[in-house]
This record gives C-alpha cells, structure tokens and sequence, in this order.
C-alpha cells in the first residue's frame, strides 16, 4: 500500500456524459455533493485533505454505489503551502 | 436422485414457486422506483436501490430452491436438462419451458450484475433489461404450470402480482425524471466541458459558498 500522506488530498469528479442524476451520490457523501434543480450533482470544487477520512470514507462509497459509473475520485499529492494550510481549515 | 418421491418435494416446489413469484414482483417494482428516482426523503433513493438488490439475492435463493426440489422429485420427468434448457420437458412442455427461460433470464441478469465491475455499463444496462422478459415468462410458466395458480391463494398472488409489474411498467414508461433538454451534470473543475458561460460561474459560486 502506497505511503498516504496525511497532506495529500482528492477531489471527487463526475463523468458528465455518463451521470444521469440519479442521486445517490448526494445520499451517500452529502459532504462534498449537492444536487440541482434537475438532480444532477453539484460537487465541492475545492480538494479536500485524505486526513479527512470520513469524508473519503463517502467519497468511495459514492463511486462504488454509483448506478452509473460516473464518479471517480481523483487523488493529488500534497498542494503548495498556501493551499495545504487553507485545505486544513475545515 | 432416481426414486424421490416424497410429497413434500412438491409441496416445496409449489411453495416456493409462488413464493419466488411474488419476490419476482417486489424485485421488478423496486427496480422501477430506483430507475424512477424515487424516493430521497423518507427513504434513501440509495436505500431502494440496496433493497432492489437484496430482494434480488432472496429471489434467487427462492428460485434455487423451487428449481432444486422440482429435480429432485422424480414424480414428474423434470430433469436437470430441461430446467435450463426450455421446451425439453415431457412434463407440460411449454410451462416447464417458460419457466427454464425465465430462469435462465433471471439468472443472465443476476450473474451480469455481479460481475458490474468488469462490464461496461452498457452490456450491463442491456442485460438488465432482460429482466422485462423474465417476469412475463415466469408469470405465464406459473399460470401453466402451477396447479395453485387458477385458484385461492395461488390466484391471488398472481392478480396482485401482475397489476403490480403492469402498474410498474406503465409508470416507468410515463413518469420519465424531469429533464431541462440536454443538460446533463457539470463537473466544473475537470474535465472542461463547454457549457453555457453564466451557468458554470453560477455553479462555481453555488459550491465555494
């Protein structure tokens, strides 16, 4: 198993083609997913820490439950700085 | 196997054969109120789609054991061949056979979406569909073969049962989710999809806030 920094973070992303506003992600992480008007997810842009292990904890599960196979979640290496202490605020 | 006869092989037959029936109709509503994105206050459109799945795995069982037992009971000539493949049954040919399609449906679809993960999601969307082949048969194969299924009980599983998948169908046909025309979900930060400007700077304001 690869190191896990606790600075590194993730995104989760939505494959727009593929989503067909099912809702279940907005279920299973409400965290880092809104739905709009129509049902489709509005997801949290700004990258959130892997220490934040509830949190990713929902992200997989919304990927894995997904009856569309839309989501996938993008990990990033630790940010700059800067970023790295406004993504410790939370 | 040769010389089974006992009565309660073929009480469990019937048993689980009506049984199986009725799971077959809870398991195609659920289906649709998972594809009809119902659901999301008071239960969970995620929760419906964990129970699809669960009444799907005791359908199963229910199945195996209804197929198992009629087998087994070697009152009737039922045996392993023409419980798989349809129309070679001597006992009531086309029942038994209607019931061996819809076995073989249910269990296309069943073995399709355990292996989900490494299907694409259009073979796997294509199998399940089968799934609107699987209850008619399994409901006509009832109406044929089983001898609970014209009277009592048996009949009023099946008038329940049929008005249920019927109600279900027409409601999957009409009641289509509410759609704005082509718009599907936005991603804002990756990949760039090009979308109407005043949109995406909405949305990305909707999501820092």
């Amino acid at each position: 198993m690869a190191v896990r920094s606790r600075t590194d973070t993730f995104v989760l992303v939505v494959n727009p083609v593929q989503c067909d506003g099912y809702g279940h992600c907005a279920e299973l992480a409400p965290e880092l997913v809104h739905l709009d008007e129509w049902g489709y997810p509005i997801l949290a842009t700004a990258p959130t820490p892997l220490a934040a292990r509830a949190v990713h904890e929902s992200a997989r599960l919304a990927v894995r439950h997904c009856p569309r196979r839309a989501l996938r979640v993008e990990r990033h290496p630790a940010a700059p700085a800067s970023s790295r202490s406004g993504a410790r605020t939370e | 196997m040769t010389a089974l006869t006992s009565p309660y092989l073929w009480y469990t037959t019937r048993g689980t054969g009506l049984v199986t029936l009725a799971l077959l109709t809870v398991m195609v509503c659920l289906g649709v109120l998972v594809a009809n994105r119902a659901g999301g206050t008071r239960v969970g459109r995620f929760e419906l789609a964990q129970i699809h799945r669960a009444v799907s795995a005791i359908t199963v069982a229910f199945l195996a054991i209804h197929v198992i037992t009629t087998v087994a009971d070697s009152f009737v000539a039922t045996g392993p061949l023409s419980i798989v493949v349809p129309m070679t049954s001597p006992y009531r040919r086309v029942g038994v056979g209607l019931g061996a399609l819809a076995l073989d449906l249910l269990g296309t679809v069943w073995l399709s979406s355990l292996l989900q993960a490494r299907l694409s999601y259009g073979a796997w969307r294509a199998i399940h569909w089968l799934g609107w082949l699987c209850y008619p048969s399994a409901l006509v194969h009832a109406l044929a073969t089983g001898t609970d299924a014209r009277h009592g009980v048996g009949l009023a599983v099946v008038v329940v049962s049929l008005a249920s998948v019927a109600g279900a169908a027409l409601w999957r046909i009409t009641a289509r989710p509410d759609r704005a025309a082509g718009r599907t979900a936005l991603s804002p930060p990756s990949p760039p999809v090009p979308r109407r400007p005043e949109r995406a700077t909405e949305i990305e304001g909707r999501a820092r806030g």
